[in-house]
């Protein structure tokens, strides 16, 4: 076979590209010019506006529906998989120490305190069954920022879908519903939460899932505390932490750090009476009731909101609580 | 933030292309629906991070091209692929009038050449001559140049050209503004 001209050569790649209709600028009017002159490479360009034909037609020629059909069945079953198992997390620090906050799709499952350490293989995510973990920057971004406004004292509530799928069992999920519902500024008891779910004897059951609260913060279990007014557990022993969080919604404490309590003292009572009624810590013997029955409330702001009226015989509308 | 649309959106539009494309790569319709599924699996956990202009339909493509590249690592496996197509394609003949026959043969041939490719070219020629994917779009899915990109299409034609000799075709259809006849 006689060898091709070098000038033939070199055209090749535009002629290849012109035939096919893929063209770069410029290519056209150098091809032309050449195939003009060489009828060689005038048969080789039509040689190739056929093959780009029979690509075309290749292009054109369907895939099977059914096999299309098949791919896209298995594909949504294994999607709607990866989406229950695939959880999004980050580490970031806070006035409370490093925190790490994971959401699902449904909602946020974990937050969870790292104490001095930084790294995921801290946090119970790492150890989890059947869960992807994936690092993930912005969809967390905002839980964060909203986290840190709430520890400041600059938001009273935290609005996240939640996924409560971390929790043990379905009797802590109970505790837990029971405790999201407790508002911001108000303090009951493991008693409190074991009867208002049905189960009155079940208080240390309610302190021991509260111990393996996913959700802190977000699920209050600060908010619960012993019947005599003692903090007892958070965290682990980290009570300080639970003595922090009632500080920022205007609940003090007092005490030791193994021994701390609510000052009753400072906050008004409601035990639930048939006339919706709040009192001051003064009005009869309310403030030796175990907290659980009695409830706490930080501020006259809070009971309105509640619903309740001032007590008709200590009249706390009259005689406010200092601040 | 999530990417601007709902990822079932994503799928909706994307997938049955991203399944034909595979479907060519590999050869065989369960490895095209695996792969398929993985590209989109991978698609859903990096989706959140997409920014608001990607390109979602040449991301894609890059997904798919990647996991392809890892799949036919084996040359074994590649070597498997081409065999299944060319008897899968031969059994696949039309019948009926001579010239659809003969574009049948051609076509044939053609698939059969390019499931012969070394797998840059293979991947290249698809993406660009079946699914209209752009150089830079492709240069990236093969962490090459675009003018590469372009130089793997021109070889996969030269080769599928060459394979042809001697076999009579239809002439040319695509338009262009260059029709030579004389």
């Amino acid at each position: 076979m006689k060898r091709k001209p070098q000038v033939c050569l070199e055209i090749e790649p535009d002629l290849v590209a012109v035939a096919t209709g893929d063209a770069a600028a410029g290519a056209e009017r150098r091809v032309e010019h050449h195939i003009d002159a060489c009828a060689s490479c005038r048969g080789e360009f039509r040689r190739y506006r056929e093959i780009d034909g029979v690509v075309g037609a290749l292009r054109r020629a369907p895939a099977a529906p059914e096999s299309v059909a098949r791919a896209r069945e298995g594909l949504d079953s294994r999607l709607a998989d990866l989406k229950s198992r695939l959880v999004s997390y980050r580490v970031f620090p806070s006035p409370l120490g490093h925190i790490l906050i994971a959401r699902t799709e449904h909602g946020v499952s974990l937050v969870e305190y790292l104490g001095g350490r930084t790294d995921f293989g801290a946090s119970r995510l790492s150890r989890a069954a059947g869960l992807e973990a994936q690092e993930d920057g912005a969809e967390i971004e905002a839980l964060h920022r909203e986290l840190l406004e709430y520890l400041r004292g600059d938001r009273r509530h935290l609005e996240w879908p939640l996924d409560l799928r971390l929790a043990r069992s379905d009797f802590h999920r109970a505790v837990l519903q029971a405790t999201a519902s407790i508002p911001y500024g108000a303090v009951t008891s493991y008693a409190g939460i074991a009867a208002e779910i049905g189960r009155p004897s079940a208080t240390r059951a309610v302190a021991q899932a509260l111990r393996w609260n996913p959700l802190p913060i977000v699920v209050p279990c600060h908010r619960i505390i012993g019947t005599s007014g003692a903090l007892t557990g958070y965290a682990g022993n980290q009570v300080g932490l639970k003595q922090r969080l009632l500080a920022v919604e205007g609940i003090r404490a007092v005490g030791t750090r193994h021994d701390s309590r609510v000052e009753r003292g400072r906050l008004y009572h409601y035990d639930r009476n048939d006339q919706h009624e709040y009192c001051l810590p003064t009005c009869g013997d309310i403030a030796r009731r175990p907290i659980g029955p009695v409830t706490l409330l930080a501020s006259r702001e809070l009971a309105d909101a509640l619903g309740l009226m001032p007590c008709s015989a200590c009249r706390p509308d009259l005689h406010p609580l200092s601040a | 933030m999530m990417g601007a649309q709902p990822f079932e959106t994503i799928v909706g539009a994307h997938h049955a292309e991203i399944y034909r494309y595979l479907r060519r790569v590999t050869s065989r319709a369960t490895e095209a629906e695996d792969l398929s599924q993985e590209t989109f699996l991978r698609a859903y956990r990096a989706y959140r991070t997409l920014g608001p202009d990607a390109n979602v339909r040449a991301w894609l493509f890059a997904i798919a091209t990647n996991l392809s590249r890892n799949h036919f690592r084996s040359e074994k496996r590649r070597r498997v692929a081409h065999l299944a197509v060319s008897a899968e394609s031969r059994e696949a003949d039309p019948e009926g009038p001579e010239d659809e026959a003969r574009l049948g043969e051609v076509r044939t041939l053609v698939e059969v050449t390019v499931h012969g490719l070394p797998l840059k070219q293979r991947l290249a020629f698809i993406m660009r001559k079946i699914h209209d994917i752009d150089y830079e779009a492709i240069g990236r899915s093969l962490d090459c140049s675009a003018e590469s990109a372009r130089a793997h299409v021109f070889q996969a034609l030269r080769k599928i050209r060459l394979s042809l000799n001697g076999h009579e075709l239809p002439p040319g259809a695509s338009p262009t503004n260059m029709e030579r006849p004389r």
